[in-house]
């Protein structure tokens, strides 16, 4: 394999000196050969009948992602609508966008073919009428797991929603690891699934080592992590802070953050060079934010890395704080800290978000911990207060 | 600097002993001392439309020294052989499309297809033996041509992917952002891979415009390919060299 690629990068001081030595262009332009939607967007008549916030008329699809979910209010009608995509350069898509499709029996597919016609990509569009729901408490018990459909590298979390089917809330940065240990089996990867918890199965965090490329990136370890939210493997190497998108929306005003864990910290806790920190010992993150999820000019808000608990779009904090080694699985039990009052108007039109995060290293994100930390959790719970 | 010095005394030596071995021996033998200098590269099948753009091209230091010698037969032929130390590298800065690469590091590596700038470094040290037939056309004019044998001493391939993106295996993998600092960037390095071996075919022509001075023309041919034969790449890439100087006989 490796032969091919060397050929290739030759083949680039070939077509230097042929250039330098004639005035020869590079020939013709090679066809795109991506199959991507890149956006969505469902134009109505009145959006803000329609969907909960006008911000969700439009949205970015990830490259990781092919099912499409767009969430509109209860009442709404999806039996005729015609969503209009942006593709990526020169790819087509069937049926066309802008086409008119009854979307309440479920989702519509679309195939998109690349300029090339060499590679097609399947994506599923969902267009789902969502009834506020008060919830007492929502549970996340890590029982679904699978490995990751595309190439089955490394487990992905589903959370079992009210109606029995699973939901994608729970995000890990395991595609983020992949990058650069790209040998390593399912197991070895920072976020596993234990098949032996609290209640069922749990969740298992470790910090890992990241290799070769790692100590050339001066990026040298990668915490163990899961939260609520997305992770956008398209910024992992030029921008990892913002990697990690935290937070869904949530309708329900959470009260109180339980749940159970263990953990175990590394053996030596090393700096951002990988130098030993000697009498340090590491300490994981277990918290819970509450924030609104659109800024006063009504700009979509998700919180990342490096603002998580800083951001001033923050209502509520719920933070376990010092997380106490303990090989026995542990009860915690956390008050959301409040900093102002919550707009019921606006919690029922889905403006808040909630971001739980789950760290083995809480310097994780600067590299910054000791390999071989290990944080397992099972069983939480966010209580949620009953509306007046 | 010293490492090349080392190599233009090893060589005047071997010149040196040559003209003792001419003293004694071989009384018809002629010597010479060359320089030139060399415009390398690598021969392609076709010229991938995958690159977009050169932006940059720095053919870098390329020069060769030699010790040569020619042992005539009759009034027209001889055979012809000298030791030769070529250096050369080079830097390339390009634009890419659809470009499959691979980045590695250690035992890990991750491929996909690049769009984007891609930057290329070389650098090489190589020690060649020519055996070759030399014809006279005239008393200015040698034409030669044969077979040469390289050892490279020192050889490096390496450089990085950069601003632009990656698509993780193929177009439709997983996108993913290379900016332009190390660890934001893909790095590869394919040292390893390079062989030390090399052996091809070589043409040349002398041009006698003095006694002693005298213009040359080298064309080179690799045939052994510049990586390892366990990289079974369809299509072969050969390196072709050019190289123009000078010549001094001794005799």
């Amino acid at each position: 394999m490796r032969a091919a690629y060397t050929y290739k990068y030759l083949s680039i001081v070939v077509a230097a000196i042929v250039m330098a030595l004639s005035s020869t262009g590079c020939g013709e332009e090679p066809d795109f050969c991506e199959a991507d939607i890149e956006t969505v967007t469902l134009h109505v008549d009145d959006p803000e009948a329609y969907f909960y916030q006008s911000t969700d008329s439009m949205q970015v699809v990830l490259s990781t992602d092919t099912a499409i979910v767009i969430i509109v209010r209860g009442n709404a009608d999806v039996t005729s609508l015609s969503p209009v995509f942006t593709l990526s350069p020169g790819a087509t898509i069937a049926p066309a966008s802008g086409s008119t499709h009854d979307f309440s029996n479920g989702p519509v597919m679309y195939t998109v073919t690349s300029q090339d016609k060499h590679w097609t990509r399947r994506y599923s569009v969902s267009i789902v009428p969502t009834t506020h729901t008060v919830s007492d408490t929502v549970r996340y018990d890590f029982e679904h797991f699978e490995l990751e459909t595309a190439n089955q590298r490394y487990y992905t979390w589903h959370n079992a929603l009210a109606d029995g089917t699973l939901g994608n809330d729970w995000a890990t940065a395991n595609a983020g690891y992949r990058i650069s240990m790209g040998s390593a089996q399912p197991m070895d990867y920072p976020t596993t699934p234990l098949l032996d918890g609290y209640d069922g199965a749990a969740v298992c965090l470790r910090t890992s080592d990241t290799g070769p490329f790692g100590a050339m990136a001066n990026k040298r370890l990668a915490a163990g992590n899961l939260f609520l939210g997305t992770f956008d493997i398209a910024v992992a190497m030029s921008d990892h802070l913002h990697a990690t998108r935290f937070g869904i929306p949530f309708t329900s005003k959470p009260d109180r953050f339980t749940g159970y864990y263990t953990f175990e910290p590394g053996a030596t806790v090393q700096d951002f060079y990988g130098k030993p920190i000697t009498g340090r010992t590491d300490s994981a993150d277990v918290y819970a934010v509450f924030y609104r999820n659109h800024d006063a000019a009504g700009a979509e808000v998700v919180l990342y890395g490096d603002n998580v608990l800083s951001s001033s779009q923050i209502v509520a904090v719920a933070n376990l704080g010092y997380v106490a080694p303990t090989t026995t699985w542990t009860a915690w039990d956390v008050e959301f800290v409040y900093r102002e009052d919550i707009d019921e108007q606006l919690l029922a039109n889905r403006g808040y978000s909630l971001a739980i995060v789950f760290s083995s290293s809480r310097r994780g994100g600067d590299f910054v911990g000791a390999i071989g930390s290990r944080l397992c959790i099972d069983k939480v719970r966010v209580i949620c207060s009953h509306e007046e | 600097m010293t490492d090349i010095k080392k190599y233009i005394l090893t060589l005047v030596l071997a010149a040196s002993t040559a003209l003792g071995i001419q003293a004694t021996v071989l009384d018809s033998l002629r010597v010479d001392v060359r320089l030139g200098y060399a415009l390398g590269g690598t021969l392609p099948t076709h010229l991938d439309n995958k690159i977009r753009h050169i932006n940059s091209f720095n053919p870098g230091f390329n020069f060769t020294v030699a010790a040569e010698a020619s042992y005539p037969l009759n009034e027209r032929w001889a055979i012809h052989t000298g030791l030769r130390l070529e250096l050369g590298s080079m830097d390339v800065d390009s634009r890419v499309k659809n470009y499959d690469i691979e980045v590695v590091r250690g035992d890990e590596s991750l491929d996909g297809i690049f769009n984007g700038n891609v930057r290329i470094k070389t650098a090489q040290r190589r020690i060649t033996l020519p055996v070759q037939a030399s014809y006279s056309l005239s008393d200015k004019w040698q034409l030669r041509g044969g077979l040469f044998m390289g050892w490279l001493t020192n050889r490096r391939f390496w450089g990085w992917a950069y601003d632009g993106y990656l698509r993780e295996g193929t177009p439709i993998g997983a996108k993913i952002e290379m900016g332009s600092e190390p660890g934001e960037r893909g790095d590869f390095d394919f040292d390893a891979n390079m062989r030390h071996m090399q052996w091809g075919i070589d043409v040349g022509a002398d041009y006698q415009f003095h006694r002693r001075w005298g213009a040359f023309a080298e064309l080179t041919y690799g045939l052994s390919g510049l990586f390892k034969s366990d990289f079974k790449a369809v299509d072969t890439l050969r390196p072709l060299y050019g190289t123009l100087g000078i010549l001094y006989r001794f005799k």
